[in-house]
């Protein structure tokens, strides 16, 4: 065997490796790491790259005249006096920004539960019982994204005018017209319109693989049925369920939009702190900041789930 | 790796090495580059942008600016380009039609490039992303073209229309950012007041309550303001008694601030930019601070059956209250200035510039041959808007916004900040 290069073999694959050896063929240390170059590629291109820009802007300056962000790609240029502003927005003084940090996390918190309530039902329903109506469940399920977000909020909006189609329904059973634009309830239910798919895919994808037999075995042994979804469905779906939380809860620290359309200032997110500070002149250092500060807040949600789907993988 | 003036001589560190090829990697690959890249960025010519901010004079109505003449403007036999104009401009500001007449006279194409805020448009221009031949700046950004060297100056032989149709605060002397209008023209004159829905308030009693208006909780949760700083503490200023629309005054700015979140957390104030064309016909607000042209635009955008007498406009009777105009100037680079000239004597054009405004816009231009009471008899203002409607004395008891000063800029934008972050 040649110094720096392997010969490829698999254990319990005699038959391959008895013929790779005899043809003589073998592979370079690089062959196969090799193979992760356009997924590398990809990710320095469309994520490392863009982030050393945010980085540039946020450590920037502004252009003197027209107070445009100057991103500042020299580190040794780099300066954190604008970071250290925008922290102190949410640590000192009249702690402008910390509501609406609070205000997310909990929109947040409360819109991924709901999608998980009801998320999981519907993936529970569709993987064992909907049979052979399954995929027809699953693309009515996804249809909606044939549209755009933006349009679909649009028409939210327009429903839920104080005389909309939905204070009309509730009008027949007497409730009087309530002012639905504006109010943390619209946004929270907002985010789950837009985000419950991401949570019924990923844990369809998961109910779905569970073994029958497992389901078999529990009843077998004793279990009823609540005690057998408790005690084998639930935690077999536990993958699932982090990354179906993972992937709502992500964008929606960011979604800005939902709370433009359908909420107010009073309702405002970390994603419109942002959205607000990129359209002002002078203020894109800021933006950058703020972007910064969020990456941080999400690695955490982000560095749990890491671990937890490594534990799973060690544990398998 | 490009060699670099700061780079040291003596062996450097791995992690040295990578923090500099990085740095140098990511800048263009070229001298020019380098050689800018070898000193603090914001502090030399960037985009063609100069400083000197601190030592040019804000143009106000007081103290008027006569604008240094860059180059030579094009001479008057040049001729005129065909093929396609690049018109920049705010999203539905012109009327097709009217575009579709300037087409089939000069046979050429016009191509609409729109900008969502004045900001973006400006970063797209300043960056060369966009190549216009026509462009639509707010009046505190014109000082800072001219500076950047990004406009060029007209040629009034060619612009005949500019003196023949405006009034004279437009053409002679000039308006105060730009004295001798040498590179900028009109395009549409509006105030800022306070659109009501009068099925629901009378005007006697809008126009004793004007600004308080807002504050009314007869009128909770159906009260809009508008989502422009400028625009938003500009009005409470006017509210409080300031008269200095460009205030630089903190007190002044945080009593603004306090107005707005009182109206939006005691009263349910929404910001929306088209609270008052696109929702005020439909019912959902009652009182919008509006712009003149919105609210004689909104009559289109009135549910079927929906009489045009529903909609009424206060505005100070002494005609002091925010007042201000758009402007069309042709950026320095334009591929067709000579077809830019035609464009803009087009839109001065007393038939083509009404056309606009009638037909479509809803924003009036600053016209001779516009007469308030006719504008109201013809039908083109319904009578309850004939307070929307401006003759010239606005523009010299009204006040005007204008270019604020970096550190008066943040003092606005922090509080605006404030106001975005639910106060």
């Amino acid at each position: 065997m040649a110094s720096g290069s392997q010969t490829v073999t698999r254990p319990g694959r005699r038959g391959r490796r008895d013929a790779r050896e005899r043809s003589g063929v073998s592979y370079p240390r690089w062959y196969w790491p090799s193979f992760t170059f356009p997924g590398i590629l990809w990710l320095a291109v469309l994520f490392i790259l863009p982030f050393y820009v945010v980085l540039s802007v946020a450590f920037g300056t502004v252009d003197p005249l027209f107070r445009l962000p100057l991103p500042v790609y020299q580190p040794w240029w780099w300066s954190l006096d604008t970071f250290q502003t925008t922290l102190e927005k949410f640590t000192s003084g009249d702690r402008i920004y910390l509501d609406p940090l609070i205000r997310t996390l909990v929109y947040v918190g409360l819109s991924s539960l709901i999608c998980l309530v009801l998320g999981y039902s519907v993936a529970y329903y569709t993987a064992r019982y909907a049979g052979r109506w399954r995929w027809l469940i699953l693309v009515l399920l996804i249809s909606p994204f044939w549209i755009s977000y933006l349009m679909r909020i649009y028409a939210w909006q327009s429903l839920l005018q104080p005389d909309g189609y939905v204070n009309d329904a509730l009008g027949v059973v007497g409730v009087t017209p309530i002012i639905w634009i504006g109010r943390p309830i619209t946004v929270v239910l907002g985010l789950v319109y837009g985000y419950i798919p991401f949570m019924i895919l990923p844990l369809f994808g998961f109910l779905d693989r569970i073994d029958q037999h497992l389901l078999e075995a529990g009843r077998d042994l004793g279990a009823g049925s609540f005690q057998t979804f408790r005690r084998v469905t639930l935690p077999l779906s536990k993958p699932g369920i982090i990354a179906g939380l993972v992937i709502v809860s992500l964008p929606m620290f960011g979604d800005y939009f939902t709370n433009n359309l359908l909420g107010s200032t009073s309702t405002s997110m970390y994603g419109n702190l942002i959205d607000s500070a990129v359209g002002q002149a002078g203020q894109g250092p800021e933006a950058g900041s703020l972007v910064l500060i969020l990456i941080v807040l999400v690695m955490i949600p982000m560095l749990y789930y890491l671990r937890s789907t490594r534990r799973s993988t060690e544990a398998a | 790796m490009s060699a670099h003036p700061r780079q040291r001589p003596s062996a450097l560190s791995r992690r040295d090495f990578l923090r500099r090829s990085l740095g140098v990697a990511v800048a263009l690959p070229s001298a020019a580059a380098i050689l800018a890249a070898c000193s603090k960025p914001g502090t030399t010519s960037s985009g063609g942008a100069t400083t000197g901010t601190g030592a040019r004079v804000l143009a106000r109505p007081d103290d008027p600016v006569t604008l240094p003449m860059t180059q030579d403007p094009i001479p008057t036999d040049t001729p005129i380009e065909g093929g396609t104009l690049n018109v920049y401009n705010w999203d539905a500001y012109m009327y097709k039609k009217t575009l579709k007449a300037f087409e089939d006279e000069y046979g050429v194409t016009v191509e609409w490039t729109t900008f969502n805020n004045m900001e973006e448009g400006i970063q797209k221009l300043v960056a060369g992303q966009v190549e216009a031949d026509v462009f639509f700046p707010t009046t505190d950004y014109i000082a800072r073209l001219v500076e950047a060297d990004l406009m060029q100056p007209l040629n009034h032989e060619l612009i005949p229309n500019l003196a023949a149709n405006c009034w004279p605060v437009f053409n002679d002397p000039g308006p105060y950012y730009d004295l001798g209008w040498r590179y900028s023209v009109p395009y549409t004159i509006y105030t800022t007041g306070v659109a009501y829905r009068r099925d629901r308030i009378d005007d006697a009693a809008a126009a004793a309550k004007g600004y308080e208006l807002f504050f009314d909780p007869a009128f909770k949760d159906e009260v809009s303001y508008y989502d422009s700083y400028r625009d938003a503490i500009g009005m409470m200023l006017l509210r409080d008694g300031v008269t200095d629309a460009n205030s630089s005054d903190p007190a002044a700015i945080g009593k603004a601030k306090d107005a707005i979140l009182d109206m939006i957390n005691g009263n349910g104030a929404r910001l929306t930019i088209n609270g008052t064309y696109a929702k005020l016909p439909e019912g959902e607000f009652s009182v919008s601070e509006s712009w003149s042209g919105d609210i004689v635009g909104a009559k289109y955008y009135l549910p079927k059956g929906t009489p045009e007498d529903v909609l009424g406009y206060w505005y100070p009777e002494d005609k002091r209250g925010l007042v201000g105009n758009d402007t069309i100037v042709i950026p320095k680079a334009a591929p067709k200035p000579r077809l830019a000239h035609e464009f803009l004597n087009f839109f001065l054009d007393k038939h083509w510039g009404y056309q606009n405004f009638a037909d479509w816009n809803g924003y009036q231009p600053p016209f001779t041959s516009i007469v308030p009471d006719k504008l109201v008899s013809d039908g083109v203002v319904p009578s309850t808007l004939a307070s929307a409607v401006l003759d010239e004395k606005n523009f010299t008891t009204g006040y005007l916004q204008g270019e604020l000063s970096a550190d008066t800029d943040a003092l606005w934008l922090d509080a605006w900040n404030e106001i975005q972050a639910g106060g």
